[in-house]
Order: C-alpha cells, then sequence, then structure tokens
C-alpha cells in the first residue's frame, strides 16, 4: 500500500490487526516475521504522522498562507509565528 | 318563516324602532353583513392561542386593541410552520376578514376575524424563512455530500474562521491543545455578525479550500440572537458549504439555534471547542504512547520469535547426536551383558549335559539288564503254556473237534442233536457226520 493510499486510520487499524493476530501464539515463524516486517513499517508511518502534527501550533493568517503559496513575501503582520 | 316569527311580541311602547325581529333572522343577516365587509390585512401580537378539532383560535393584539381570530386546521397546516414557530406572542401578519357564528338555542354565538392567510413576522418570520430554505436544501440532496467526505485522523493544516476578538477563538486554540495536536492552523478572520458575515465566511470558505492544504474548516461563533446568527442560515453560504470539497465542521450559536449550516456542515458541533476536538478525533498524545506500545510489542513478537525458533532448531541440532550416543551407550551396555550372560550360559549348559548324560547311560545300562532277563524268561514260559494248549496236540493225544460246520464248536450232545448235520475233525482230517439219535 502507498502512503497515498494509506491513512493513520487504516495503519493503526491493520496495526492492532497484526499485534492481535501475533498475541494469539498462533502464527508460524514465517508468518511472524512477515507480519512483524509489515508492522514495523505501518509504525513508522503512524510515528511519522504523528511527528507532523506534534511539532507545536503553527499560526498563519490566510492572506499569509496564499501569499506563501503564490511565492510572494508576507506581509509583517501576516507573518507567522510558532507558539 | 319561524315558530318565533309567528309567536312575535308587540314592540317596545313609543319606540320608533323597527321590529321586534326575531334574533336568528337578526343574527344571519348579521352574519352576512359582515362577511360582505372588505378582506384586510392585519397584524398584531398572537395572545391565547388554543386549537380545537377544526380550528385554531386566537386573539391579535395590540396596545390599542384585539380581535379575536380564528383559522381552519387545514389552512393552518398546509402554511408547514416550524415547530414553535406559532405560538403566543409570536408577531403575526394575517388576512381574512370579520365574521359571526350566529349560534343557535343551544349554542353560542361568536364573533371572530376569519383568516384565510398567515404569517410569522419578526424572529417567526426569519425561522419560517429558515424552515423554507431547510426544506429546499434538503429536497436538493445538498444536507449529504459533506458527510459522505472522509475526515482526516491527523490534520495537518486546519482552517477556522470566527470573528477575530471572539471567545470562540480561544476555544478552537482550547480544543486543540486539549487534543495536543500542533500543525499548522490558519485563521481566516471575518464579521460573524452583521449583514456583511454571510459573504465574507463564503469567501473564506471557498478561500480556505482552494488552498488544498488545508484538511478541515472549522466555522465557529459564540451565541447571539437568532438575527445575529441568520447570516449562517444565508442561502448561498449554505450551498458553498455543502459543494465544498473539504470537511466543514459547524460550531454557531448554542445548540439550540439549529442554523442551517448545521445541516449542510459534515459536522454540527455543540461548542467551538467540541469542533476543535471533531478536527482532530484523535489525542494526539495517547496516539504516540499507543503506537510506542505496538512498536514494542512488535519487536518482543519479532524477538521471542526467533530465539524460540533458535532454541527450537538447537535442540534438533542436539538430538541426533545425544540420540546416537544414548543408544550406543545401550548397545555397549546390552552387549556387555550378552557377553556376560552367554558365557554364564553355556558354562551352566556344558555341566547340565554332562549329567544328563551319565543319568541316561546308567539308565540305559540297568534297563537293560535284569529287566531283560525277566522278559525273556516270561517269554519261553508263555510259549511252553501255548504249545501245550494247541489243539492240535491234544487231537493227536486221541481226542475230535466236533463243530456245526460253520465255524461253531458242538460241545454237548443237545448241540449234536439240534446241528444234526456236523463235522468232526481228527489229527489227520476232519469228516461229515450226521447225528442219528432217536431223542430228537
Amino acid at each position: 500500500m502507498s502512503d497515498a493510499e494509506r491513512s493513520y486510520e487504516t495503519a493503526t487499524a491493520r496495526l492492532e490487526e497484526i499485534i492481535r493476530r501475533l498475541d494469539t501464539g498462533e502464527a508460524g515463524l514465517r508468518e511472524t516475521l512477515d507480519l512483524v516486517k509489515e508492522g514495523r513499517g505501518l509504525v513508522e508511518y503512524c510515528a511519522a504522522e504523528l511527528d507532523a502534527v506534534s511539532q507545536g501550533l503553527e499560526e498563519l493568517q490566510l492572506g499569509a498562507l496564499v501569499a506563501r503559496l503564490e511565492g510572494t513575501t508576507t506581509s509583517p503582520a501576516d507573518e507567522e509565528h510558532r507558539s | 318563516m319561524t315558530d318565533a316569527a309567528a309567536q312575535r311580541p308587540d314592540g317596545l311602547d313609543g319606540s320608533p324602532l323597527p321590529g321586534p325581529f326575531p334574533v336568528g333572522v337578526w343574527a344571519k343577516g348579521f352574519q352576512e353583513f359582515l362577511r360582505e365587509r372588505p378582506r384586510v390585512q392585519l397584524f398584531g401580537e398572537v395572545v391565547n392561542l388554543r386549537r380545537t378539532k377544526a380550528r385554531a383560535y386566537f386573539e391579535l393584539r395590540d396596545g390599542d386593541g384585539a380581535a379575536q381570530c380564528s383559522i381552519w386546521n387545514n389552512r393552518l397546516d398546509a402554511l408547514k410552520l416550524p415547530e414553535g414557530a406559532f405560538a403566543d406572542g409570536v408577531q403575526v401578519v394575517v388576512a381574512g376578514g370579520p365574521d359571526y357564528y350566529p349560534g343557535s338555542r343551544t349554542a353560542s354565538p361568536g364573533f371572530s376575524f376569519d383568516v384565510t392567510g398567515l404569517r410569522v413576522a419578526g424572529e417567526g418570520d426569519l425561522l419560517a424563512q429558515l424552515a423554507d430554505l431547510r426544506r429546499r436544501l434538503e429536497t436538493e440532496g445538498l444536507f449529504l455530500p459533506q458527510k459522505e467526505l472522509p475526515l482526516t485522523a491527523l490534520p495537518r493544516t486546519i482552517g477556522v474562521i470566527t470573528g477575530e476578538s471572539g471567545k470562540a477563538r480561544d476555544d478552537v486554540l482550547a480544543g486543540l491543545h486539549r487534543r495536543g495536536w500542533g500543525g499548522r492552523l490558519v485563521w481566516a478572520f471575518a464579521p460573524v455578525q452583521d449583514r456583511r458575515a454571510a459573504a465574507a465566511v463564503t469567501a473564506a470558505l471557498q478561500d480556505l479550500a482552494a488552498i488544498g492544504e488545508v484538511d478541515v474548516i472549522i466555522v465557529a461563533r459564540g451565541g447571539g440572537s437568532l438575527t445575529d446568527l441568520f447570516a449562517f442560515s444565508d442561502e448561498t453560504l449554505c450551498r458553498t458549504v455543502a459543494l465544498l470539497r473539504v470537511p466543514v465542521i459547524a460550531s454557531v450559536g448554542h445548540h439550540t439555534d439549529r442554523m442551517l449550516i448545521d445541516d449542510v456542515a459534515a459536522i454540527s458541533a455543540s461548542t467551538p471547542t467540541h469542533a476543535a476536538e471533531a478536527a482532530v478525533p484523535r489525542d494526539i498524545r495517547a496516539e504516540q504512547a499507543r503506537t510506542l506500545r505496538e512498536a514494542v510489542a512488535l519487536e518482543r513478537h519479532g524477538r521471542r520469535a526467533v530465539v524460540d525458533r533458535a532454541r527450537v532448531l538447537a535442540r534438533m541440532a542436539r538430538v541426533p547426536s545425544d540420540h546416537v550416543a544414548r543408544h550406543r551407550r545401550n548397545l555397549h551396555q546390552s552387549l556387555r551383558e550378552l557377553r556376560a550372560a552367554a558365557g554364564r550360559r553355556s558354562g551352566e549348559r556344558r555341566t547340565a549335559t554332562a549329567t544328563r548324560a551319565l543319568v541316561l547311560h546308567r539308565k540305559a545300562l540297568a534297563g537293560a539288564g535284569a529287566e531283560a532277563d525277566a522278559r525273556r524268561r516270561a517269554v519261553e514260559s508263555l510259549g511252553l503254556a501255548l504249545t501245550a494248549h494247541e489243539p492240535r496236540r491234544i487231537l493227536e493225544r486221541g481226542y475230535a473237534m466236533v463243530d456245526d460246520g460253520a465255524g461253531g464248536v458242538v460241545t454237548s450232545a443237545a448241540q449234536a442233536r439240534e446241528a444234526r448235520d456236523v463235522r468232526v475233525t481228527f489229527a489227520d482230517g476232519s469228516v461229515d457226520a450226521t447225528i442219528q439219535d432217536g431223542k430228537t
């Protein structure tokens, strides 16, 4: 599954499913290693998603964002600030 | 003419007025008179509204006077007024004209302004307009598109449309803080209560959606009068929200004041704080803790699987050599025991065989001695006895043997007489004889 198709919800749901399967102890060595590998990828994805929204609030004003997206300089009044 | 007309009493003495007329006649005439009055529109406040099976009755009042009004239920229902819009205290405009119920001997008469049309004015009018617009938008299916948009669990960019100085702004921040959310927040400040509000909010919505990075938009406004909040039921604003490709979470006024934006938005939240929490459905810190737990669980499972497998492999690797060694030990032991046992048993057998041979030899010697002599002697004596009893020897001594010719020996005179034909055998041969004895 590519990152574009993957959402945090599907990733966490799949992770829970994997942990549940592993917790049953019914998975053989091959399956366990495959699940652990898949799970590691999902954990990395989830951790990255969480990191992206826990870096500290970045506040912008609409005008500033529009200006930035258009590649123009922002006015001092519209400058972003991190809290 | 009625009975009353037939029993007409005399009029008042000296009165110049016509009559007396039966009251029923006059009442019907009065009814006709009133119904011929011109139809008009009145406005005033509804008081003492009560509904019966057929009609609703109310008084229309203002500071200078009042009129008893009535409206047929079917006419009132056809207006499809929102619940609570037509009630005591509400300003209404009514159309109609005066009417009179003439009554009867058993029913009281009554005057009423017969209402044929009605519109709720003032705030009630706004509610009626709101209800009408709500019906139209719902019929067009505009309540659904926003609800079908997927909401991102972890939005990176949130747009917020609110008043710059309102409490709603702080409430949104508090809600986001409570979730531990630290992404990008795009403020779109707009007037939220005057005539410009609807157009400004609509423009902000379009701009935020056009940016493309915005995952969800919150429209927040604190409580206010119905008139203040009415901008959020603006038709253009609501149509814009309905067709926006970015989910909109609305929190406008108190929850009891349901504006149209609440119907068309993806989510209607009761407060700006709840709107912020709805925009970030998951608690970021809790999610981080969970992800860590899951990472630890995965590593534990992975390590355990490998370690367990390694143990199994080690055990499997040990098994053949252990097995062979154990069997070799067992074999050696068995071999030693066998050898020992074989040596012991052959010695024992040798001794036993020799013993048995000696015993047999002795028995053979013993058996072949005394017993053989005795048997020989017995046989000799038996031979002598048999010889003495041989019939031929007896015949040689002069005796004869008589038989019946068929093998039966005849040993008495009676048997001889009975047999008649007998055979007499001598030592040198036999002769047939017939018994001739008179005594038969």
